[in-house]
Order: structure tokens, then sequence, then C-alpha cells
């Protein structure tokens, strides 16, 4: 029955929000009913994350035919990896359901749920079809959300954003379709499993090129990675918070995950040769998207451009070829996704009090909320990487990482963190803590309630704890790390 | 005896069709009176033809009657079991279209049992004449069927425009099998394929140009480019539910006669036409979706994305053999079944969808008349939305491991760069496709379009969601949703191997 503990967290809330789809409860009752859900699959995750053994591979695994004709199999597990990130939605999402506003209708309530089933599915495959089926599936429910409860021109973002990343999911359709064939041709039986595909020897050189851009594609378009990133600025301007929230804490670090989990395992020496090549690009995109962000005037593009920023970095400590930036990576992720998450939320629950979405026209929020300034300032913090905050530990091993890749990226790497810093801590000073212009109307701001300050709290503790005690968090992955730099990149884990 | 239990499920739906001709005579029998009758032969041939499922089986029962032009096997069976099904599902889902349009009368289901009879005939047929007669019954019946309503100027048209090209298309077959007749003194598919086996070059140009000839018909009646100039109009101008089972059913008929000559008898030629296929594909695939991307009417937008459809079917097609004339990729015919049923399920849903809502409002034709439609009827927008899914190929619908088989197979078959191109061709139809998903979930509906008495609780409205149904569970199988029955996909897989084997059958 340990096996199947998975797929049962996978699908436990599609199967909620199927039956919530036919009852005519009220709003209230469906929400509850969804916090519900998504509490009992947190608790089954910490039972997962204590039972779990470091550096045993794969664990909890499920592996039955799905489509035995080309040996498409219903293949599900974890590692160090996802189990870390496993563990991060599981408390983010019901959290995030204390501090979602707008939810008034039922739909939202059901394509949140539908977004959690398609969310850890992706997460949880190691059969690449399987992986593609859930990864286009949580597409789904975020483009009814964006069309529905979203803002401005929603429409034409909703397609916008739909055909993008159908372009990059196509392409990289098309590459599991040649590997699979591929390994056909040289195995002559079908199979389309990572561990499986790994074993293919027969490719060309130029070949692989193809195909590693071919999954690059969907991931970077997904992070995003510049110059694929022009989608994002509408979305998340438009787009409801929920979908927001989703996007870029939860969706994007499956980008990067997936990197990790398909490519370097299939394309090793493409994944070495490269490197150095997306290690400029994520550190051209953390300039570039910092400097963009620094000249926004509207709060929801600026944290747009931010995390577009963070992530690059993410994408940069990937492929830094070591154990510091990988395991920087994977540290920035969870941070970034609770840091930039809470601000999403705040800033959604600041837009829906006041109205106002650009920062000049903000400005005296301290005043009449202190407990909101707080933790928007604890967050913004982290999101900078003060020490004491999870983001400093992160942004240091990746900045180690890269040092130890290139001495030259490594110093860029370490002074563009600056840029961070001052359009957070400029915007801060304008919108939250600054009195608002003589003569302007006064704006009005409630306070955090009782129910939202529960809701953020093991977010701020998390904060401080992965930032000041990182070993417990990191000797859950660090073995999954060396074993993918000692055996299949063979370059050694104490380089 | 025993033989004729073969017979059975053509003969049920030719009595059928008698029947109801008789019936017709009769001004007492309502519409809702000719469905059930149609209902009950149809099942009763659906029931027999069931019963032969999953056995290999080739037999010519009767020989000194039928002479060899038929061949009764289990590729038949499964082609007639999809086209069987086919009549059942459009004549449930047109159920409320054909009670509430007063032009239909009794005559016409008789016509719809012919016309399946024609196509029934054509799977069985074993010889390039009783193969062009199959296919004029079948033609003949949807020409009607196309122009039913003479008062409508569209029909007209359309009927005028289906006529006169088929007819027309129809004598370059008869040509092309002159000319095959010609150089080997035969028209039965077992001689031909031995005469092209033991063939010198020189006899052998009489039967490439008969033979691309009579491809012509066949790329026609499946609207491939540049053949495929009728299909908007035609399709436009016929009354809805007739588009469905033209779109569906009547293309499946077709190809159930070219893969059997194909794989079976004319296999050693294919590859005369391997490049001339792959820029029809090219051509077909480009153009279907710059017609659809253009269209302002949903109607015809649902009939230019068959176009495309029909580009990605002959990407299957023409996967079927790639070198020294051997069929090497068998597979790829079973990813052409496959592909059938994925698009005769969500095509059937789409265009019955579609039809069902115009049956009662009369008013949603554009995309701006569907605007708000998931507000008004929240699960026909949802099986709408299913069906648009699948046609998309999205994952969770069978329309995805259709695509899944098509492309897997062209890839394998070395058409890497064909297959990329229909990939391109996948990404525009997202944009059209959800473009409709998106009118009808996120804007208010408008005023106009509102009825007040559209009746959800009919059996249009069951057989849609049954189609919807079957849709998603073909897409997901078994495996994923552990604790229902489902669909296996393995098992459509297996019976399309069956069938496809029964073919080689000695």
């Amino acid at each position: 029955m340990s096996s199947d503990i998975l797929s049962f967290i996978i699908f436990l809330p599609a199967i909620v929000a199927f039956g919530l789809m036919l009852t005519t409860r009220d709003v209230n009752t469906i929400r509850n009913i969804a916090f519900l859900t998504t509490t009992v699959i947190l608790a089954l995750v910490l039972k997962i994350y204590i039972e779990f053994i470091p550096g045993e591979g794969m664990q909890f695994v499920t592996n039955v035919p799905w489509i035995e004709t080309y040996g498409i199999n219903y293949y599900v597990g974890l590692d160090g990896f996802s189990l870390t990130i496993l563990m991060m939605i599981a408390i983010l999402i019901p959290t995030s359901y204390l501090l979602l506003w707008e939810g008034r209708t039922k739909g939202y309530w059901i394509n949140m749920l539908l977004v959690q089933t398609g969310v850890t599915g992706t997460l949880l495959s190691l059969d690449v079809v399987l992986f593609y089926f859930f990864w286009e599936v949580m597409l789904l429910p975020v483009f009814l959300m964006i069309g529905s409860y979203g803002f401005g021109e929603k429409v034409y973002t909703t397609i916008k954003v739909t055909v993008y990343t159908m372009v990059g999911s196509l392409l990289m359709f098309i590459a599991i379709l040649y590997l699979g064939v591929a390994y056909h041709a040289e195995f002559g039986t079908w199979s389309f499993a990572y561990n499986e595909l790994m074993k293919i020897t027969t490719i060309d050189y130029n070949t692989k090129v193809w195909l590693f851009l071919g999954f690059l594609a969907a991931f970077a378009i997904k992070i995003p990675i510049f110059p694929l990133h022009t989608w994002i600025m509408e979305t998340y301007k438009n787009a409801p918070t929920g979908a927001v929230f989703l996007l870029s804490s939860i969706m994007a670090k499956l980008g990067v995950y997936a990197i990790v989990r398909f490519m370097i395992p299939i394309f090793p020496e493409i994944y070495i040769e490269f490197s150095v090549y997306f290690v400029a690009i994520g550190l051209f995109g953390l300039v570039y998207f910092g400097i963009a962000a620094l000249m926004q005037d509207d709060i929801k593009r600026m944290f747009a451009y931010s995390s577009a920023s963070h992530l690059s970095f993410i994408a940069a400590g990937i492929f830094s070829l070591n154990e510091y930036g990988i395991n920087g990576a994977l540290y920035l992720i969870i941070a970034h996704a609770i840091a930039t998450g809470a601000l999403f939320l705040l800033i959604g629950l600041i837009h829906e009090e006041t109205g106002f979405k650009t920062i000049k026209d903000l400005g005296g929020i301290a005043k009449q909320a202190p407990v909101l300034t707080f933790i928007f300032a604890i967050m913004l913090f982290a999101n900078v990487g003060l020490p004491g905050t999870n983001g400093f530990v992160s942004e240091l091993l990746i900045i180690f990482g890269i040092y130890e890749f290139n001495h030259t990226l490594g110093y860029i790497s370490a002074t563009t963190v600056v840029i961070g810093a001052s359009y957070m801590l400029w915007m801060f000073q304008r919108a939250i803590l600054q009195d608002r212009p003589e003569g302007s109307p006064v704006l009005k701001m409630r306070d955090l309630k009782i129910k939202e300050m529960i809701g953020l709290a093991p977010w701020v503790i998390l904060v401080f704890l992965m930032g000041l005690y990182p070993e417990i968090f990191i000797n859950k992955f660090e073995p999954t790390v060396t074993h993918y730099l000692n055996d299949i990149l063979h370059i050694g884990a104490s380089k | 005896m025993s033989e004729f239990i073969y017979l059975i499920p053509a003969l049920t739906v030719l009595t059928g069709a008698l029947v109801l001709m008789f019936m017709s005579m009769y001004e007492s029998f309502t519409v809702k009176n000719f469905i059930v009758v149609s209902c009950i032969f149809l099942f009763i041939a659906f029931g027999f033809s069931l019963s032969q499922i999953g056995e290999a089986y080739s037999v010519q029962p009767y020989n000194d009657l039928l002479n060899n032009v038929l061949i009764f096997d289990s590729f038949s069976n499964f082609f007639n079991i999809l086209l069987i099904a086919g009549t059942i599902l459009t004549l449930l889902i047109g159920e409320h279209y054909f009670q509430h349009r007063e032009y239909f009368k009794g005559e016409f289901f008789s016509i719809l049992l012919f016309a399946l009879f024609g196509m029934m005939v054509l799977g069985y047929s074993n010889e390039l004449v009783t193969a062009y007669i199959a296919l004029e019954i079948a033609s003949f019946a949807v020409y009607i069927m196309v122009g039913y309503n003479t008062e409508d100027s569209k029909r007209v048209e359309a009927i005028f425009k289906y006529l006169v090209l088929g007819s027309f298309i129809g004598a370059f077959y008869l040509l092309g099998v002159v000319l095959v007749y010609g150089a080997s003194a035969t028209t039965n598919l077992s001689e031909l394929s031995v005469f092209i086996n033991s063939a010198s070059d020189d006899q052998m140009i009489l039967v490439y140009i008969g033979l691309t000839l009579i491809l012509f018909t066949f790329l026609f009646k499946i609207a491939a480019f540049p053949f495929q100039s009728w299909v908007l109009d035609v399709y436009r101008g016929a009354p809805m539910v007739v588009t469905a089972y033209m779109a569906s059913t009547f293309k499946i008929a077709i190809f159930s006669f070219f893969l059997r000559a194909f794989l079976q008898d004319f296999g050693l030629t294919l590859d005369f036409w391997d490049t001339i296929i792959s820029v029809i594909i090219v051509f077909t695939l480009v153009f279907g979706t710059w017609l659809a991307v253009t269209q302002k009417i949903v109607k015809r937008m649902l009939a230019a994305s068959s176009i495309v459809h029909t580009g990605y079917l002959l990407l299957a097609f023409i996967a079927l053999s790639y070198k020294d004339g051997q069929i090497v990729n068998i597979e790829s015919a079973y990813a052409t079944m496959f592909y059938l049923i994925a698009y005769l399920l969500s095509a059937l849903g789409a265009f019955g969808l579609a039809s069902h809502i115009i049956s009662e409002t009369n008013v949603r034709v554009t995309y701006d008349d569907f605007k708000g439609l998931a507000k008004e009827r929240p699960f026909l927008a949802a099986m709408m939305t299913i069906f648009l899914f699948s046609l998309a190929g999205i994952p969770s619908t069978i329309g995805f491991i259709g695509k899944f088989y098509v492309f897997t197979e062209a890839i394998n078959a070395g058409y890497a760069g064909l297959t990329v191109l229909a990939v391109f061709a996948t990404i525009v139809s997202v944009y059209y496709y959800f473009k409709l998903i998106a009118v009808m979930y996120f804007y208010p509906t408008k005023q106009e379009c509102i009825s007040v008495e559209f009746n959800d609780k009919r059996v249009s409205t069951y057989a849609i969601a049954f189609v919807a149904i079957l849709t998603v569970l073909g897409g997901v199988g078994s495996a994923i949703v552990f604790f229902i029955p489902a669909l296996n996909i393995d098992q459509i897989i297996i019976l399309a191997q069956t069938a496809v084997q029964s073919l080689f059958i000695k």
C-alpha cells in the first residue's frame, strides 16, 4: 500500500474536484472541502518526508503498464529532488487557500484542486509520456482561471499564454517521440521511462542537440528564460492572484525541476557542453529582468520581472555543474517559491482592497496595516537575500557554484545580486512606507485577519528555519545531487 | 448457414433501408418512429458485427454466387463496427434536430441506411468495379442528404457543387479502372496483386497511371489538397447532422477500402507515390490550417480543421511503406485505424454538439454567438471543450493518443520533417480550437442568443455525453484510473492488429 500513496496524493484533488462539480453547495462549503483536501495531502506528504531515506534513489515507486503496446507505463516515484519540491507544494497550496480573497465562485476552487493534481503528477512522473500528459493537464485549469477570473484583456492574455506554452510543449513532444523511436530501434522494445531512455547510444551528436533544444523549449518558456519571457508580463498583470501564485511559485519551478529530472540524465554530454552558455544567459536574464523591474510602475509587473530575474538565477545555478550550484538552485527554488508566493498574495490583497496597481498611487500602507507591512518586509528581505533568511543561503551557494564553474561569471553573479536589492527596497519605500502625498484621498487598507496570519505563519517560520539551519533540508536532497554528478555526469561531486 | 452469418450485418442494414422506404409511403408515421425503427435495425447489425470481434478470419462466402468480389474478414468487420456505431450515434445525436425540422421525412432515414449499406460494401470490396458501385451508392445517398432541404439556397449550392465535382472525380476512377484492366486484364484485387508482383516495368506504366487516377478519387473524398475546395461550402450548406456524418463516418469508409487495397494488394507500388503524397500532406496541412484560422463561422472552422485531420491521416498512411516497396512499417496501419476511431469520436461529438445547440436556438453560428455558453449551459460547454481538446490533441483525451501513435509511426518511418510540420499545424490548431473555448467561457452571453425553452434532458444530450465519456476514457485508459474498469487503449490496438492481420490470411 505504501507505494500507492503517491497515486493517492496525485489523484485525490481531482476526484474531490469532480465531486464538487456535481454539488450545488455554496462557495464556503466548497472552499472548506477543498482546503481540507489539501491539508490531508499535506499530512500524507509529511509522512513521506519522514519515511524517506536520503541516498536510496527512487522510492515509493509505482510502475504499472498504461499503454503496453508502446511500453508507456504509469511510472511514479520520488527521490531527493522531487521530495523537496513536493514538500514545498504541499505546504504552499493549503496556506495560500487562506489568503485568496477573490475565490468567490465554485469554479475557482475546482480549478485550484485540478491544478494541484496536474502539478503533483508532473512532479512525480518518471515516464516521459506520462510527464507530458500531466504537464499539459496542469496548464488547462490555469487557462480557465485566467480567462474566467482575470482582469483587463484577459481573453487575449489567455490565448497568448496558452499558445506560447503549447509551442514549447509540442516541440518537447517531438523530441519525446524521437527518443522513443530511437530506443525502439536500438533495443527492439518500446519504452519511455527516463532511466531507460538514458541508455540510448545511437543518436548522433547533431540530432541530440536538436532534441535537447526541443526539451529546453518547453521548460525555458515555462520558467521563463530570456528571451522566451514575453508572455509573463501580460499574464502576471491580468491573471487573478491565485493563477499568478501558481504560475510563479510552483509551475515555473517545475520547469527547472524537469531540466534536472529529464535533460541531465538523458543528455549529460550536451548539458555539460552547453552549460557555459546557459549560465551566461541566466546571468544576463538576472541583470536584464532586474533592470526592467527597476523601471516598472505597475506593481504586479515589477514582481513579474523580479520573479523572472530570480528564476534566471536559478537556471544559472542548475547549469553550473557542481554541487554548490545545483544545491543552491534547488534551495532557491523553495526559498523563492515561499517569498514570491507570499508577496504575490499580499500584493493581491492590496490590490483587492485599494484598487490601485501602480507604485506611485500607493503609499502609507505601513500605518494602516502594520502586521501586513511586517510580513511583507520579511518576505522582501528573504527575496533580496539578507543573511539569516533562506534567500541568503541559496544565493550564496549559487554564487559559490558559479564562481567555481567560472571565476569571471562568479564575480559578475556576486555583483548583480545588488540590483535585486535596489528595486525591491525602493518599491517597498515608495509603496508601503512613505506617506501619501498631501491632498490625495486617504487609502483604505485593512490589516491581516487572524486566519490570514495563521496562513502566513508557516512561511515566515520556514524563511528563518531554512535560513538558519539549512542542513536539515539540504541533507534530504544532497545525496541525490551527488548521485547526479558522480554517476550521471561523471565529473565528481567534490570538484 | 455458417457462411450466411457473415452477410447478416450488411443484409440487415439493407432490409432496414427497404423497410423504412415502405414505411415512408404512409403519412401516419412520425419522425420518431423512423428513428426508432432505424435504430432497431442498426443495433441488430451492430450486435452481429460485435459477435465476430476479436478473432482473425477471412472468408469469401458463396463463391459461385458472389464470384470473389466481396471478402469478409476481421478488417471489414472492424470498420463495419465503426461505421454502424457512427451511424447510430449520428441518429441519436441528431434526434432533436430531425424532429424540429419540417423537411425531414421518412425517406431520409431510408437514404441514411442506404448510405451505410454502400459504405459497408465498400469495406467488403475485393474488386475495383464493386468498390466503385459501393462508393457511388454511398455517395449518391450522401448527395441527397446534403441537399435534402431544397428551399434553402445554401443547400442547393452545396449539393450542386458536391454532385458535379463528385461525379466528375468518379469518372477519373472509372478511367483508372479501365487503364488497370487494359494492362492486367483483371479488376479483382487479389489477381491484380499477383500481376503486380510479376509484371515488368513496361507493363506497370499503365497500372501506375490507372492507380494514380483511382488515388485522385480517394484524395477527393477525404478532402486532401488540391481536391479540398468543395469541403467548406458543402459542409456549411449541408444540414448539421449530415455534416457530422460526412466528416466522421464517410471518411472512415473511404479509408477502409484504400487501406485494404494498399495494405493487401498494392503494397509494392506504394513508394511510387511517396513524394507525391508527401507534397500533398504538406499542402493539406498548410492550406487546411490557413483556412481554419480565417473562419468566423464555427461550422466552417470545424470543416476546415477536418482538412488538417486528413493531413494527419495521410501522414500515417504514407508511413506504411518506406523502402523497396516492402511494407516495413505495418504498425502505422494500426495508428491510422486508431486515429480514425479517435477522429470519429471527437468530430462526431463536436459537429453533433454544434448541431444540438443550433437546433434549439437557431442563432449560434459564428464564434461570437457562442459567447457565454458556459454560463448558460455548463455541461454542454464542458462537453464541447472535451471534443475540442481531443481534436487539438491535448492529453487526457483520445485525440492525444491518436496523435501520439501517428507521429510516433511517422518518425519511425523516417518522416521526421513531415512530423515537425504536422506538429506545427497542431500548434496553430490550438489557437483556433481554444478561441472557441475562450469565447464560450470568458464572455457574457449575447442577449439575442438566449433561449428559454432549451431542454437538455433528451436523447441527443445523453448520446453526446456518452461520446464525451468515451473520448476521455479513450485518452486516460485503465492504468491511470485504477478503480474504474475503463476502455483499455491496448484493447483497441489489439483489435486493430487482429483486423490488419486478417488481411494476410491466405
